[in-house]
């Protein structure tokens, strides 16, 4: 409570009307993008300092969420089970700017909308998630994901994936491509590659399904490949890096994924792009040269530009991988930091936990966590805390995981749209 | 009159606020609180296996961390997240759950 008193002194010795003037003057958010980060952000702020302005700028009406689209693909999950609405944000106290930000004005602290009104504000936190790097894979342009999708931005691109499924003959081949890092959700294809595999093995069990990956290592990974031969047998095959599994170019003519060793031609083609920080990060000038944002690791402040704060996927977090979970912890630290900040005090230096469960099937549950605080200039891990489940256990281990799982998107998605 | 008027509507809203269940205030929390309420939410949520934490005693919930820290209790992911940190940490943590409303 003491900091709220002094801010409540600082603002009655300067004189100023209450509420309203102090949240008009100084005390102005704008967040771009209403994710796992930017809707978490906004009401955060809110609950902490009901005094503040703040601005959550985002298109879409509704939320699509990837955690647990991979149970869309395997017909275990509705697309309608994944979506969302900003009520909550609303009801936060929370002004929804239902458009997208085309530009952001770091000097003279502005932001401009697509329906043309521009927003002034005196810290911005920026929040716009992932986009694809279009020009980075031959052959895979926007028009090449309708007939080859990457159904890693949930909604219609999740849902032609499933219906291309569904239409394949039995016997067909599924071909998954797996990005280099850093990418959105590390265990993600993994993940993937097994709830399309328990869907095959039910629907379609003369079907094969190949991951082609550009990296010799990936998250969970033991635990994923003890699971597989057990699970799905004869299924599943992952081609390495080094093994020739990093793909060169696509034809979505023929859904053929070349490498510099073979030619794939699938019956199912799942292209998981390279990506960078959102469009708008590079806009403002807080993407660097690998297409994502540096940030200091107490308030997640742009080293590039100050007053812009950036956070999620977007955002170079040191040792915390793009999860949602952590984008709704980072989210919560950068309100918090904001708020002191706003206040002219120092914010403290935070301690940060990520914890992602993956499905191999529905009840059989693994998870990867970290304890991460700030250590030289970066997020760095806790060492000696963290790490994967075990790969031997007993009795309901995996399938009481698979329940945590559950419960944590009820959660998070409750904890981050209210 | 401004400066008794200004806390009180401070509070009402926060009171507001809290009843509408929004996400755990964070400005007190000590560092991690926050990061906790990911799967311990503030707010009761429906037909969750994780447990509800907030307004729980603080003794029990220390105690909980250390044993899961330890080993002594088994756990999934507890044992691997209070690894993360130490006793000073853990009781700050614990009595900021303590002081949430249930
Ligand atoms: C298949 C899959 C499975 C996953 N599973 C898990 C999991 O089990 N656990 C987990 O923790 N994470 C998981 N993730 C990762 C998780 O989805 C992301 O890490 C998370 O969405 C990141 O949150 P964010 O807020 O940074 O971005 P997003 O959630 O993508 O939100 C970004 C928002 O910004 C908006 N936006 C973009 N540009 C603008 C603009 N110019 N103006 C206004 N708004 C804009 C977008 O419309 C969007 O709403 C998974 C991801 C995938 C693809």
């Amino acid at each position: 409570m003491t900091s709220r008193r002094a801010f409540l002194k600082l603002t009655v010795a300067a004189g100023l009307a209450p509420a309203v003037a102090s949240a008009q003057g100084t005390g102005r958010v704008v967040v771009i993008g209403g994710g796992f980060a930017g809707a978490t952000a906004a009401r955060t702020l809110k609950a902490l300092e009901p005094r503040l302005s703040v601005t959550l700028v985002e298109p879409n009406r509704i939320f699509t969420a990837c955690p647990f689209s991979n149970d869309v693909l395997a017909a275990i999950r509705e697309i309608s089970q994944q979506q969302f609405g900003y009520d909550g944000v609303v009801r936060a106290g929370v002004t929804l700017a239902q458009t997208a930000a085309t530009a952001v004005d770091a000097a003279a602290k502005t932001v401009t909308l697509a329906d043309g009104n521009r927003l002034s504000y005196d810290r911005l936190v920026m929040a716009p998630g992932i986009d694809f790097r279009w020009d980075a894979l031959p052959g895979y342009d926007e028009a090449a994901a309708e007939k080859m999708p990457h159904a890693w931005k949930a909604g219609a691109q999740t849902v032609l994936l499933r219906q291309q499924l569904q239409a394949m003959n039995d016997g067909g081949l599924v071909v998954i491509s797996s990005p280099a890092n850093p990418y959105r959700c590390p265990p993600g294809p993994y993940e993937r590659a097994s709830l399309i595999a328990y869907w095959l093995k039910i629907w379609k069990p003369k079907s094969k399904l190949l991951i082609l990956d550009s990296k010799d290592a990936f998250s969970k990974q033991r635990l994923f490949q003890n699971a597989w031969p057990q699970l799905y047998p004869g299924i599943v095959e992952w081609v390495s890096l080094s093994q020739g599994g990093k793909v060169t170019s696509v034809d979505p003519a023929t859904l053929t994924f070349v490498t510099d060793f073979a030619r794939h031609k699938a019956a199912v083609g799942n292209v998981i792009p390279p990506q960078k920080a959102g469009a708008i990060a590079a806009q403002a000038g807080v993407a660097d040269r690998t297409g994502w944002c540096p940030v200091e690791p107490v308030a997640f402040e742009s080293t590039l530009q100050p007053g812009i704060h950036v956070v999620g996927d977007a955002a170079i977090m040191g040792g915390m991988p793009k999860s949602a979970f952590a984008a709704n912890a980072q989210a919560k630290v950068c309100a918090a930091a904001i708020v002191e900040l706003l206040a002219g005090r120092k914010p403290v230096d935070p301690i940060l936990i990520n914890t992602c469960y993956s499905l191999v099937a529905p009840d059989y549950g693994i998870s990867i966590a970290g304890v991460y605080r700030p250590d030289k200039g970066v997020l760095a891990d806790i060492p000696g805390a963290g790490g994967t489940s075990p790969l031997e256990v007993v009795g309901g281990f995996r399938s009481q995981e698979a329940l945590y799982a559950e419960s944590w998107f009820k959660t998070i998605t409750a904890e981050t749209f209210g | 009159m401004r400066r008794l008027l200004l806390p009180v509507l401070a509070s009402a809203l926060l009171l507001a606020s809290l009843a509408e269940g929004r996400p755990a205030r964070a400005v007190e929390a000590p560092p991690g609180a926050s990061s906790c309420t990911g799967c311990h939410a503030a707010q009761k949520i429906p037909d969750s296996v994780i447990p509800h934490i907030a307004g729980r005693k603080a003794a029990d919930i220390a105690t909980a961390m250390r044993e899961y820290r330890s080993g002594a209790w088994p756990s999934s992911v507890m044992g691997r997240i209070a690894k993360g940190f130490d006793d000073s940490q853990i009781d700050a943590i614990a009595a900021w759950f303590a002081a949430q409303p249930e």
